[in-house]
Formats: C-alpha cells, structure tokens, sequence
C-alpha cells in the first residue's frame, strides 16, 4: 500500500492502516534503543526487517526460527555480563527487559495481527530507553518522540488526513504545554540519588589535560574545539586574567614528562572539602559558579584558582588541586566556589620546597650557567625572577603547536638555546628548571585557560584547545603564578591560524562560530535547568518567589504569558482548514457580516445572503465584492483575485460606522 | 465567561467514561513516577508530565468535538428477522469547527461516521440486523467518541429509546412456484366446459392455443370460473410450524405488494385482507403474533 494512500485518511483499509501507524510509532521509538543495543540484538532486528520487508509469514517454522533467533541474539548480547550478581544490577536488567520486549513485539509483529500489547508496546520502549540517556540530544528527542505519538494516535482516532492530525496533535501538545512546566516546575522532587549509569550519549573521552605533562614533541598537537567543561557563572564572567582553571600542580622533572608529588610525601594540611585556613592568607572577591565537566576518566575537577569550596564529594588539597576519589567517568555538575584576589599561605613545609628546589645540575649545563648568573647578579629573589622572566623575553622564543622534537636528555637547554620553539608546556617546564637552577622553589601547573571569546553573557564555555601549564614560583613565602607562554616573542602563522577560534577549513566563518556557541549556551542552559532541576533548585526558585516580590511577580508574569501563548497558538491551530482559496478570502467578511447579525442560513447560497444584506443596505460596498465574488467563481475569464481582495479590503476597512450603509 | 457557561453545559450533556486504555494510562503514570522517583531523572518526569498533561487536556477537547452535535431519529427501513437493514439518524453540526471520529451506536450495533464538517447536516446509517421478530428497542442510541486520545469514551445520547417492529424473517417457498401449485386462474381441469369464438377482447390466457394453430381462433371456457383474482394464505397451511408459517407469509406479503396483487390471510382469529389494510399493519400484526 502506497504512503500517500493510507495517509489520505478516511478511504482507507483499517487494519493496515492501523499496522501502517504502528509501524511510524516503532520507527519513532526504536532509534534512542539502537544506539544501546549490541550487535547480535542489532543483527536480530536487521534479520526481522528483511522478513517483513520480503511479507515472509507467520509460519510456526518461521516463528520457532525467530524465537531461537531472538534468545541467541539476547544470549549474546549479554555474554558475559549474565551472572547473579549482574542480574542485580538494575542496568542489566532494564536491557535485559529491553530485548525480551524486542524479542516479543517482533513475534508478535510476523504474525501481522494487531493486539494491545503490539499497540502499548512502543510507550513501554519509549519508557525504558529513558533509562540509558540523560542528555539535552534525548531530551530534545523525547520531545519530539510524544509529539509524533500524539500525533500518530490522533491521525487514528480522528480516521484523518496527515495534516490534520499533524494540527491536532500540535493544539493538543499546545495545551499540554503549560501543564508540563507547572508541574516540572512544582511536583515534588524527593527521590534517591541520579543514577550512576546511563548517559551513553555523553560518553565522550575529553582529552587536553590529563594529570601529567609530557614534553616530547612526538605527538603532533591539534587545538580542538571539544567542549572540556562548561561554566555558568552566578555573576559576571571574571576577566581574561583570572580565567585560570586549576588541575594537577607537578614537581617532578622526569625528563620526557613531569609528574606530582609522590605519594609517600606526607602533607601537613589534609584535604578538606573547603581550603583551610592556613593554605591561604587572603582570599577575596569570591565568585561562585556551576560547572557542567564531561568525563575526563581522571580525577581532576577543574576549579577556578584560587579553588575555595569544592562540590560535595571532592576536595581541595594543600596545593589546592581539587580531586574525586573516583574518575570522572559521567558528567559531573557541580557547584563551586573560588576567590579571584587571594595570596598563598606561608606553610609550605621543607620537604616541598625541597623537591620544588631540586634540579639535574648535568642536565641542562647551558641554562644551569645562565641561571647561576642571574642568581649571583639578583640576589633579591623578587629581582632574579623579573629577570628571570626577562632573560625568556629576550631568548627570541617563538610559540608553535608544531614544534620541532626537543633533545629529552636535556630538554631545557634544548628549549632554549637550540630550537626556541615550543608551546605551553616547554616554556613552564623550561622555566620552572630554569628557576630551580637560579635558587627559586618553583613548581609547574597545569589545567585550562579559558577564553573569555568562548562566552556568552554569563556562559563559558572551556575547550580542550584551552589546556595549559603555567608556572608558579615560591617568591617571598608565598607561591606565586607566572604566565610562561607569555614570554614568547613569536607566533608561528599555522599556530596563530590554528588558535584563531573557529578558524578551520570547513569553517571560517565568525558568525557560525558564534551561533555555535550560542547553540552551547542553549544546551547548557537546558542541561541547568531541565535535566539537572532538583529538589534542591527546586527550594531555591521557591524561596526567591518568597522572599522576592519583583521576581515572584516576573516569575508569575512568564507563567501566564506560557499559558496565554500555548492558548493562542492551540486556537490558531483550531481554525478550520482552508480548503477553498476564494472562499477563505470571504472569511473575514462573513465574520463581520456575522457580527452585525447577519448570520448566513443553512443552504442560503452566498449571492442570496449578500443579497439580503444589500436590501437593507443598498449602497454597501459588499456590492462590489458579490459582484467579483461571483464573476471569479463563475465567468469564463481571467481570474480577478487582486480585485476581490480590494473589494474586501474596502469593505473591511471602511471608515465611519462599523457597519450600515457605508458599511 | 459566555464560552465558559457554554462549555459548562455541552460538558453536562456529555457522559463520560473511561476506557481500557486509561487504565494503561494510569499504570504507564504510575511506572514512569517509580522511574523517576528512582533515579530522578528529568526525562522520565518530563515524559511523565506530558503523558499526564495530554491525557488531561484531551478531556475538553473530546467534550467540545461531540457537545455541540444534534441528531434526531429520521426513521427506519423494514426491519427483517436475520436480515440486514438499517436506521437513520440526521446528525448536526451546528458549529463552526469539524467533529471527528465520532459513531453512531446503539444496542443493536454501531457505525463509524466520517468528518463531520461544520455547519453541515449528516445523514448517518446505522445498519442493523435483528435476530427476532417482535417488539425491538433498540436501547438508548447515543453518539460517540474516543476522540482524541482514547482514554475516555465520550457519549452523547441522542435518543433514549427507539420502539422497532420486526418482521418475521421473509423465507419459504416463492409466491410464483405457491402459484403454480395452485389452481388455474380461470378453472380447473375438470371445469372445461368446451371453446368458444374469440370474441377479441378476451385475455390472452384464455385462447385456446391448438385452436390456433388450425386457423381457428378460440378460447377455453369453463363451467365453473373464478371471478375473484385476489389471492387467499390460509395461516395453517403455510408449513410446519408457526414461525416458519409467518415466515412463509412474510415473504409471500412481502411479494405481492409490489404486484399489487389483492391477497387474503386467513389467520386463525382474523382475516387480514390486502389493499384493504396497509402492508405494514398485516406485516405489524404476522410480526407481534
């Protein structure tokens, strides 16, 4: 049966009409599940398309076939996770529940007899596949996935045409629309924790910073556009300087990488989830934000500097590294908080500045010389960094993503007195020897500097092009930050084209790249306040609707505007579907004719119910449109729609009365 | 308010009953809160919410598509033991909106109705096929829905009961073959009384045939001739028992009517003469014997 026939509507065979629309409706939900489904179940549900495709019948052969089938298919697709102790596991058992339904409605489909189980059955798929996705993609697709149900189920029960269901189903969505904010907005959230599975969508590895930092150039560095986190800050956006996003602080020069502290270096300060008094001795202009992290498989969590209050769970360490227990494997949103002025505290014990201080004397003998004249020429430690810092300004270094293979047995001297070339992770490595050799504890940090070009209003968005190391040196009993890649006195053009945002092949456009972003900040905005609402957010709003007159009556204002939007647009969609061009051009006439008292009788023709209005009002312009109504109807001429919309518009916006004789 | 008040009153006319599927409803809410109070999900709310707020929002909708409808009875074909016929209804719409998936039911069956178009009177079919003679009510006829969700069946009775007769099933043997079997029109065989002159203006079926074909124009005349052309049933010779004697009577009724062929049934306490009494009433009474 061809599309077109069954969607027509009313001269239709019911019971593959009926078939036709179920099929839509698993077509609808099936997508979301085939992303979750292993292969044999894939090849299962592959196998089951051909036989419908091919008409194949139910036979019992057929079916005992693809009952075998279908028990292989799940058998396989749960090797090796089907034991006891895994059938406990709730995730296992919804996939599980998931194939046995597959399983199931493919049988029961063969048999080409519509029962309530085939006809339910894609709302229990709808059901279980929100078990495996939390995602602003699913979200988006749930939408449009009841929508389509809705819109299937009318296109049914109405026995109609495509575009009317289509109508229907978007008055019905309309006035749904309000009852799904109130209540999302107010139905009670107290239930357990998230659950910690799921969110394949968002399974996505995030590279760029991965705890250590490694200064071979074997890898060739490609800036990616790959969002790393996302930041929504309570209040403006700090400036560009402060944007210094905190992960792993290393010691340890390993040659070809550096790595932090071992573990057997006991620190005085334990980590707590806020910083102790103590690490720091002034922290000031507090800032708090949220933070969206997808999984970066360490357990980093990326703060601010200076990090002043983690997110429940984490902690801030004396070095005030902020760390899980666990690797980030799920996306993570949290709450934190950092202080943009601040100073470090005095009590670095010895130990740490004695590894901060160590250093390969016969490494590098070329920066060990130069570093040993600055230190017998400054003997002010302020000084000797600021020449330190000069001596990196003047060495002519250029920065570059591609630079070329440093010697790793003596990778400073490498650095800066042979290629001169390098990126982030040269100049705080090269720097922090360089230091150490001149008698300054100094240690390398690594982490993100964002870039406020990524933000809107106040949306950051971090990328992975935006993984950095600095340097900080311990200058005056204090730990002190240095912007190393600040030194360079070059930019290489395929870097600077490469760092250039949105700058690639395919797109070179700026205002794609800020769509883009707008795009994030939409999605952002939407993972916020939808799919991470809370209990907790939900107090929140409660509380400033209580305590806030101005926003509970804005709040309240947005609630009656959503209802007074999803009305109009359910009464714009409730109009009667034109059929009759020329007669819908009568429309607004008949209504004003209507509103005068003028109500057209059942089986009056148009020319008899204008006629008996020009009897009372002989000098109407409604004349006029009879006149062209009748002549564009029925004369064997040129259509004359422009005058008959003329005539309408002389009759509809005839000043003086509102109707009479002059209309 | 004036819209409001409207509504108010279509929603009284309108009874409203839930169907099969609001229970899958209920459990499919009920299934969704457990997920979501599980695993807070917001997608499994959402979900949860816009299943809750179609369900409630297509109440007003479903009201509103049959409320306003008006139909009055306009009458039925014959109806026949064990043989399809059918009523009709006119139904209205008096408004300026299209009704949808609506049916005509009763309890003797129910028939889907296309588009109701604004504005625009429906003549609707409503097939029955009685399965015995007698008195039949049908039961109370109402229009119905389960637009647009159906989760609720919407009904709107149009009348409450409709008083039908129906006719003993019309079967036997045939009025031509009974015909036959029965005297000549004109005289039996044993009546000949010998042939006449054809005088020209006599029937067709009195001329002598054979006379004919020896050039000699002649008709057949009898001593004793049936002057009466009406037709005589007598009740107790139709067959073997009543119901199959109605029915043999029915039928023969049922033939001769439009022949227009006079007949007379002799029933056991009457004699129900045909033109002098209507069809229907003879028709009336075989069927409340």
């Amino acid at each position: 049966m061809r599309f077109s026939t069954i969607l027509r509507g009313i001269d239709r065979q019911p019971p593959q009409r009926q078939q036709f629309l179920l099929d839509l409706a698993y077509l609808a939900v099936l997508p979301p599940l085939l992303l979750m489904l292993k292969a044999p179940m894939l090849l299962f549900l592959g196998m089951m398309l051909l036989l419908l495709i091919l008409r194949k019948r139910a036979t019992a052969l057929t079916q005992l076939f693809v009952a075998l089938a279908g028990a292989a298919a799940i058998f396989l697709s749960l090797y090796g996770a089907f034991n006891f102790a895994g059938l406990s596991r709730l995730k296992l058992f919804v996939e599980l529940m998931a194939y046995l339904l597959l399983l199931a409605v493919s049988l029961q489909r063969l048999t080409r007899r519509i029962n309530i189980y085939l006809v339910v059955s894609p709302a229990l798929l709808l059901a279980l596949s929100l078990f495996f996705f939390d995602s602003v993609a699913m979200l988006a697709y749930v939408v449009v996935e009841i929508f389509v149900l809705l819109w299937l189920i009318l296109i049914y029960r109405m026995r109609a045409d495509a575009l009317t269901g289509l109508r229907m189903a978007g008055m019905l969505f309309a006035l749904s629309l309000p009852w799904v904010v109130l209540l999302f907005l107010f139905f009670p959230r107290i239930s357990f924790e998230h659950a910690s599975y799921g969110f394949r969508g968002d399974e996505i590895r995030r590279t760029g910073h991965d705890g250590s930092m490694r200064m071979d150039g074997g890898a060739l560095l490609v800036p990616s556009d790959r969002i790393v986190m996302e930041v929504g800050f309570q209040n403006a956006i700090p400036n560009d300087a402060k944007l210094y996003f905190r992960g792993s602080v290393l010691y340890l020069d390993r040659k070809d990488h550096w790595e932090p502290l071992p573990p057997w270096v006991k620190r005085r300060v334990a980590p707590e989830q806020n910083a102790q008094k103590g690490m720091y001795e002034t922290a000031g202009d507090l800032t708090a934000y949220k933070v969206s992290l997808y999984p970066t498989y360490k357990k980093w969590l990326y703060l601010l500097d200076l990090p002043y209050e983690a997110p429940t769970g984490a902690t801030i360490d004396a070095d005030f590294e902020t760390t899980l227990d666990k690797p980030v494997e799920e996306p993570q949103h949290y709450d934190a908080g950092s202080a943009l002025t601040y100073r470090y505290g005095k009590n670095t014990e010895p130990t740490i500045l004695a590894i901060a201080r160590d250093y390969n004397a016969s490494a590098n003998p070329q920066t060990l010389q130069a570093a040993q004249k600055i230190e017998a020429a400054y003997p002010d430690p302020g000084k000797r960094l600021a020449a330190l810092y000069a001596f990196f300004r003047d060495d002519n270094l250029t920065y570059t993503l591609r630079p070329d293979p440093l010697d790793l047995n003596r990778s400073t001297d490498s650095f800066l007195f042979d290629k001169r070339k390098g990126y982030c992770v040269h100049f705080a490595g090269s720097f922090v020897n360089m230091a150490r050799m001149a008698g300054l504890p100094a240690r390398v940090v690594t982490g993100y500097k964002a870039d406020r070009t990524n933000s809107v209003n106040n949306y950051l968005a971090v990328k992975e092009r935006d993984a950095h190391a600095w340097a900080e040196v311990y200058l005056t009993n204090h730990w002190q930050r240095v912007e190393t890649t600040a030194t360079a006195a070059h930019l290489d053009e395929a870097s600077a084209a490469l760092l250039r945002p949105g700058q690639t092949l395919e797109d070179n456009s700026e205002r794609l790249t800020r769509l883009n972003l707008y795009l994030l900040y939409v999605k952002y905005q939407a993972e916020t306040w939808i799919l991470q609402y809370s209990h907790f957010r939900q107090m929140q709003l409660l509380d400033k609707v209580k305590k806030n007159p101005e926003f509970a009556a804005k709040f309240a204002a947005a609630l009656l505007g959503l209802i007074l939007l999803s009305v109009a647009l359910a009464l714009y969609l409730r109009r009667p579907r034109c059929t009759d061009k020329t007669l819908c051009l009568l429309r607004p006439v008949l209504k004003k004719l209507q509103k005068a008292g003028y109500v057209r009788q059942e089986g009056e023709t148009l020319h008899r119910f204008f006629a008996r209005y020009l009897d009372a009002y002989p000098q109407s312009t409604l004349a006029e449109i009879d006149r062209r109504f009748h002549r564009l109807r029925y004369a064997d001429r040129e259509p004359e729609t422009q005058a008959l919309k003329e005539a309408i518009r002389a009759f509809m916006h005839k000043k003086g009365t509102k109707i009479g004789p002059s209309d | 308010m004036n819209s409001l008040r409207t509504f108010w009153s279509i929603r009284k006319r309108v009874r409203q009953r839930a169907t099969r599927f609001s229970l899958l409803v209920v459990v499919l809410l009920f299934g969704l809160f457990l997920e979501a109070y599980m695993h807070n999900f917001n997608l499994v709310y959402i979900t949860l919410f816009f299943v809750f707020a179609a369900a409630f929002a297509a109440g007003p909708l479903g009201v509103r598509n049959l409320g306003y409808l008006e139909a009055e009875f306009a009458g039925c074909d014959r109806l026949f033991a064990r043989r399809e016929g059918a009523c009709r209804y006119q139904v209205h719409n008096p408004t300026a909106l299209s009704a949808w998936g609506v049916e005509l039911h009763s309890a003797l069956g129910d028939t889907p109705l296309p588009e109701l178009p604004p504005h625009v009177r429906t003549r609707a079919v409503l097939p029955l096929t009685p399965s015995k003679r007698g008195p039949l009510d049908a039961g109370p006829c109402t229009l119905q829905s389960l637009f647009p969700l159906a989760t609720v069946r919407f009904v709107l009775p149009i009348a409450e009961g409709c008083p039908l007769i129906v006719y003993p099933e019309p079967r036997g043997e045939p009025l031509r073959s009974y015909l036959m079997r029965q005297r000549a029109p004109f005289g039996d065989e044993m009546d000949f009384d010998g042939l006449a002159r054809y005088s020209g203006a006599e029937s067709a079926s009195r001329i002598h045939w054979p006379s004919v074909a020896k050039g000699e124009a002649a008709v057949k005349t009898f001593e004793h001739e049936n002057t009466d052309d009406t037709l005589r049933f007598e009740f107790h010779r139709c067959g073997n028992d009543d119901e199959a004697r109605l029915s043999q009577l029915t039928l023969w009724v049922t033939e001769c009517e439009p022949l227009r062929q006079p007949f007379s049934i002799v029933m056991p306490h009457k004699t129900l003469h045909y033109p002098q009494e209507n069809i229907d009433a003879i028709l009336d009474y075989l069927a409340r014997y």
